[in-house]
C-alpha cells in the first residue's frame, strides 16, 4: 500500500508542471469561449510542436549540465540552406548549369548541416574542453552569421517548389495534415516518442543521465564521458535543424532571421519540465508539459487580447514561480 | 649594458611607426581622405541594405572611398563606429541611427570633430546637430497603405492588426496612422491589436491564433511586410485566401507577392532614393560648405497595388 501512495505522489511531484498546466487551461477556459474548441487546441499544438522539438533536444544536453544556446541559430540557417536549395538551386558555374534537387534531397541535406552545427558543438565541449555556454554562444553567432552570408540577408520566397524543376513536396513538414491532424504534430509526437525511449530505456540514456549526476562518477565507471557530450550536441543540433525547416516549410519562405531568442524559450521549457541546470534531472515527459505551459499561455492571452508586454511579463512570471514552487517541494522530499 | 641596449632598440621600435604615422597626418591633412561612413541597422533586412547600398553606390559614382558598417541597433555599437570614422577622417557620414535619444551625443561628438553627419531613415531627437535628417514620410505612407485598406475591405468588415515592435517609434506612428484613418469607418470593426515584433514567425503563429477567436476575420493590416507575409501564410494554410492582407516597406517579396494578386496593398518607403539624396546633400556640404535645404526633409511614401507593382524594385521605382 504504501509504495503504491509513493508512486501516485512521485509521478505527480515528478511533473509539477502539469499542475501549473491544468491551472492555465482551467483560467483560460474560463475566460474565453474559444480557448477549449478543438481547432484552436490543434493551433496551440502546432504552435508548441516548435518549442517542444527544441526542448526535446536541449532536455538532453541540460542532463549532462551542459546547455545549448546555438539552437535558434541552427534553426535559422537549415531553414536557410533548405530555402537556398530550393530557390535558387545549386549553381554550377565551369558548367554553366544550375542543379535543382529533389524536396526530400534538400531536407536530408539541411538537416545534415543542422547535425555538424552540432558536430562543432560537440567537438569544442568534448574535445577542446570550452564551457558548453562558451562554446554553443559561439555556434550562435557562426550559425547566425552564416545564415545571413547565405542568403545575403534576404528572404528566400516560394518554397512551395516548381513542377517544371520537380522540387515540389517541401511544404508537406510544415504545411500538410495527416489524419486531421497537422505534420508538425505528428513529427513532435515522434521526436518526443523516440525521445523518450533513448533517454529511459536505453544504455546511452543512463549514460546521459550519469555523466549529469557526477561526471567523474562516471568517468570512474567507464563512461566515455566525452562521446556521451558529443552525442547530446549532435542530437540538439538535429532537433533544431527539423524546427528550421517545419517553419521554413510553414511559411514558405526562409528569412535569416528565424529562430532569435527560440534557445530562450526551450531552456524556459526544459526548466519548467523540472529539469535541473545542474544536470542528472529532468524528463522529456516533464520537458513536454513545460513546452504546453509556455504555449498555452501564449495562445490563451493572445486570445484575450492581452497586449504583448503583459504577455511577457505574465509568461516570466509563471516561468520563475513554477521553478520556485519546484525547488521548494523538492527541497522537502530530500 | 644589455637591457641599456634593448630598452634603445625598443625604443627605435616604436618611434619608427609614429614617425611614419605623423607623416601619413602630413601627407592626408591637406587633400585629406576621400571618405564616406555608412552607419546603418544589421543587414540581415533587406531595407537597410538597400539604403546601406544604394547610398555606397551613389558615394563612390562622386569619386568617394566607402567604409559601410552595422551598429545592429545597439547604440554604444554606433558610438565606436562613429569613433573610428572620426578616426579615419571621414569626409561626411550617412547614419541610419540606432535610437532617437541615444545618438545625439555620438553625432554632437562627431560634429564638434569636424565630422558632418546625415541622418537617413529615422529621425534623431535634436536639431541643429547633423546636417541633413531625411526620412520617409511614415504618416502619410501608413495613411496611403490604411485608405487603400478600407477601400479592399468594402469599408465594412472585421480586421486585426498586427503592429511592429511597440519599442520603435515607427510602429507607433504607423499604428497610429491606420487607426486615424480606419476608425473613421463604422463598419470596419478592429477585433484584435496585437504585436508581432516585426518577425514573420510571430505573425504566422499570431494570424493561426487569431483566426480562432475570429473565424469571420476579413482583413489583416500589418506594420511591416514582413509580419504580412507571415500573416499571408498562416491564411494561405486555412484556406482562407479571401482575406485582405496590407503591409508597408515595400520588400522585394512582399511587392512580387501584390504583382500576383495575393497582398492585397503595400506601401513603398523609397529607402534607395532617401540614401542617395543625403549622399549627394554630403557632397554639397563637403564642396560648397552648405546644402541650401532645411534639415529636416520627408520624403513620401508610394502606395504599391496590383495594378502598378510592376513599376517597383529593391525599395525604388525602377527607373
Amino acid at each position: 500500500m504504501k509504495t503504491q501512495q509513493l508512486d501516485i505522489g512521485t509521478v505527480l511531484l515528478r511533473f509539477r508542471a502539469i499542475i501549473a498546466l491544468l491551472l492555465l487551461v482551467v483560467i483560460f477556459a474560463a475566460l474565453s469561449p474559444e480557448f477549449l474548441t478543438s481547432s484552436n487546441l490543434t493551433i496551440l499544438i502546432k504552435h508548441v510542436a516548435i518549442n517542444a522539438i527544441l526542448a526535446v533536444g536541449m532536455t538532453f544536453v541540460i542532463l549532462t549540465a551542459g546547455i545549448d544556446l546555438s539552437v535558434g541559430s541552427i534553426a535559422g540557417v537549415t531553414g536557410i540552406i533548405a530555402g537556398l536549395l530550393i530557390h535558387q538551386g545549386i549553381i554550377l558555374e565551369p558548367l554553366g548549369i544550375i542543379v535543382f534537387l529533389d524536396a526530400w534531397v534538400v531536407v536530408v541535406i539541411s538537416l545534415i548541416a543542422a547535425v555538424l552545427f552540432g558536430a562543432l558543438n560537440g567537438l569544442l565541449i568534448a574535445k577542446f574542453r570550452v564551457p558548453p555556454f562558451v562554446a554553443t554562444l559561439g555556434t550562435l553567432y557562426v550559425a547566425r552569421g552564416a545564415a545571413l552570408l547565405l542568403s545575403n540577408g534576404a528572404t528566400f520566397p516560394n518554397l512551395e517548389g516548381k513542377a517544371a524543376l520537380g522540387n515540389q513536396g517541401f511544404q508537406i513538414i510544415g504545411g500538410s495534415s495527416l489524419l486531421g491532424l497537422p505534420m508538425p504534430i505528428w513529427i513532435m509526437a515522434l521526436v518526443a516518442l523516440i525521445a523518450w525511449v533513448v533517454a529511459d530505456k536505453t544504455p546511452f540514456g543512463r549514460r546521459v543521465y550519469a555523466v549529469g549526476s557526477n561526471e567523474r562518477a562516471a568517468k570512474l565507471a567507464g563512461v566515455k564521458v566525452g562521446a556521451v557530450q558529443m552525442k547530446v550536441y549532435l542530437i540538439s543540433g538535429f532537433c533544431a535543424g527539423i524546427v528550421g525547416l517545419i517553419i521554413a516549410s510553414q511559411l514558405g519562405a526562409a528569412h535569416p532571421a528565424t529562430g532569435e531568442t527560440f534557445e530562450l524559450n526551450a531552456i524556459a521549457a526544459v526548466v519548467l519540465g523540472g529539469a535541473s541546470l545542474m544536470g542528472g534531472r529532468g524528463h522529456i515527459v516533464g520537458t513536454l508539459i513545460g513546452a504546453m505551459v509556455i504555449g498555452v499561455l501564449a495562445n490563451g492571452l493572445v486570445l484575450l487580447g492581452v497586449s504583448e508586454f503583459w504577455q511577457m511579463v505574465i509568461k516570466g512570471a509563471v516561468i520563475v514561480g513554477a521553478v520556485m514552487v519546484d525547488q521548494a517541494s523538492s527541497g522537502r522530499n530530500e | 649594458m644589455t637591457t641599456i641596449n634593448r630598452r634603445s632598440l625598443l625604443l627605435a621600435a616604436t618611434t619608427v611607426p609614429a614617425l611614419s604615422l605623423a607623416a601619413c597626418g602630413r601627407d592626408t591633412g591637406g587633400a585629406a581622405t576621400n571618405l564616406i561612413a555608412i552607419i546603418t541597422p544589421s543587414h540581415d533586412n533587406p531595407f537597410f541594405k538597400a539604403e546601406a547600398d544604394a547610398a555606397a553606390a551613389r558615394a563612390s559614382l562622386l569619386g568617394y572611398e566607402v567604409l559601410s558598417n552595422s551598429h545592429d541597433d545597439d547604440a554604444y555599437k554606433q558610438s565606436q563606429l562613429i569613433d573610428v570614422a572620426v578616426s579615419r577622417k571621414a569626409k561626411a557620414i550617412i547614419l541610419d541611427n540606432a535610437g532617437a535619444d541615444a545618438t545625439v551625443a555620438s553625432v554632437r561628438k562627431a560634429k564638434d570633430a569636424g565630422v558632418p553627419t546625415f541622418l537617413i531613415d529615422r529621425e534623431m531627437n535634436a536639431t541643429g546637430v547633423a546636417v541633413s535628417q531625411i526620412v520617409a514620410d511614415n504618416f502619410q505612407g501608413a495613411t496611403l497603405g490604411a485608405d487603400e485598406f478600407a477601400q479592399l475591405m468594402g469599408e465594412a468588415g472585421n480586421y486585426v492588426e498586427l503592429v511592429g515592435k511597440e519599442s520603435d517609434s515607427n510602429a507607433a506612428i504607423r499604428s497610429q496612422a491606420y487607426d486615424d484613418v480606419l476608425s473613421q469607418y463604422p463598419d470596419l470593426v478592429r477585433v484584435a491589436r496585437q504585436s508581432a515584433n516585426w518577425s514573420q514567425t510571430e505573425a504566422f503563429q499570431l494570424t493561426e491564433t487569431l483566426l480562432q477567436a475570429n473565424g469571420d476575420l476579413k482583413g489583416v493590416i500589418c506594420g511591416n511586410d514582413t509580419m504580412a507575409m507571415g500573416a499571408l501564410a498562416a491564411l494561405k494554410a486555412a484556406g482562407r485566401n479571401e482575406v485582405i492582407v496590407v503591409g508597408f516597406d515595400g520588400s522585394p517579396d512582399a511587392v512580387s507577392s501584390v504583382r500576383n494578386g495575393e497582398l492585397g496593398a503595400t506601401v513603398l518607403q523609397p529607402a534607395a532614393l532617401i540614401a542617395e539624396m543625403a549622399v549627394e546633400q554630403a557632397h554639397k556640404f563637403i564642396t560648397e560648405g552648405e546644402t541650401g535645404l532645411p534639415e529636416k526633409q520627408a520624403v513620401p511614401c508610394e502606395l504599391v497595388t496590383a495594378e502598378n507593382a510592376g513599376q517597383f524594385g529593391i525599395f525604388a521605382r525602377i527607373k
